[in-house]
């Protein structure tokens, strides 16, 4: 199948500002999300964000199309940058819970969207880095289980492992709280 | 399909099939179209969990951040007005020598007319100039395109 993103990639080599500003809109949100569940931080997320794109910008000119997509490449290159400033700072992200995270009384009461929307972020940034790679670039970047893979340098089987350990994971992270969580929430 | 590894790619990808290895979603519908309730309680399971994560959306990028990204962009040399991509030296070259020669005897004309004020330069300025200065020493200077 073609790279959907080919002739932007070439004529962003060429110089091309217009080229430049289709490939960002059609990027840039993505990178930004997957920068933001990795790290946890959204300036840090927007800060690799620019990273990758000045890579873009960089490798445009002479890239060639073939085995990987351009947009895989890109993902690669956004997932290395975060797992470079995760081991740099010996973290892992989201250190701060939500303010009700350990209030097991209140977990009875119904939450609204956004204190829920904060204890999955929560949960999820609590998932052991790997894990959360590989079930942020599937679940939240809609690569293939093959492109994950690839993005992350392992095999099929492999990412399989991350994703259904990040899935148990989070199942029993969620679990006390997880019948106040779908309170309300519309499962149908 | 069978009832272990349905269970097991239930754990993998979730209960939305779509995410599924494209290979196995056809037979993993047809499956859980007939599978006992124990399965599908395990389906409806793994389909709340599908249903928090989703709770965990993707906001639009600031334009801010749009807007610092590109002007990081770079331009490459063109003609103002031409199509994205072709470069001066793509053209003609009875095209390439006429420019060029005009571009000489303007930068000659200027060079001796004296120093040359510089206009404002957008992005977008795209020109070839040869001009002389001094003792005629020559300065070759590619302008960027625009591009647009």
């Amino acid at each position: 199948m073609r790279d959907p993103d080919e002739d932007l990639v070439r004529r962003v080599g060429a110089g091309d500002r217009r080229a430049a500003a289709e490939i960002a809109r059609r990027h840039l949100p993505r990178m930004v999300g997957l920068a933001r569940r990795m790290l946890g931080d959204a300036s840090e997320a927007e800060d690799v964000a620019q990273e990758v794109f000045l890579r873009v910008w960089k490798h445009a000119g002479a890239w060639k199309p073939g085995a990987a997509k351009f947009e895989t490449w890109m993902h690669r290159v956004a997932m290395n940058l975060c797992l470079d400033r995760l081991r740099r700072v010996g973290r892992n992200a989201g250190d701060v819970p939500p303010d009700t995270a350990d209030d097991r009384a209140s977990a009875t009461r119904a939450l609204d969207e956004r204190q829920r929307r904060e204890r999955v972020r929560y949960a999820l940034q609590k998932l052991p880095e790997r894990q959360r790679a590989a079930l942020v670039l599937c679940y939240y970047q809609d690569r293939t289980n093959i492109e994950a893979a690839e993005i992350l340098g392992v095999s099929v089987d492999a990412l399989e492992s991350l994703l259904s350990r990040a899935r148990r994971t989070l199942k029993s992270a969620l679990a006390a709280e997880r019948a106040d969580l779908l309170s309300g929430l519309e499962t149908g | 399909m069978n009832e272990a590894r349905f269970v097991e790619l239930l754990g993998v990808y979730g209960a939305d099939l779509v995410r599924w290895p494209e290979d196995d979603r056809g037979s993993a519908a047809a499956f859980l179209e007939i599978a006992p309730h124990r399965i599908k309680d395990i389906w409806e399971s793994e389909r709340s969990i599908d249903h928090l994560l989703a709770l965990e959306k993707d906001g639009p990028a600031s334009i801010a951040l749009e807007a610092q990204i590109l002007s990081t962009a770079p331009m490459r040399r063109s003609l103002i007005g031409r199509s994205p991509g072709r470069s001066l030296w793509s053209l003609p070259k009875w095209a390439t020598g006429g420019a060029l020669a005009a571009s000489l005897a303007l930068g000659f004309a200027v060079g001796y007319a004296g120093e040359p004020r510089r206009s404002a330069e957008t992005d977008y300025a795209s020109m070839l100039t040869i001009s002389s200065s001094g003792g005629g020493s020559m300065y070759l200077t590619a302008m960027n395109d625009g591009g647009h």
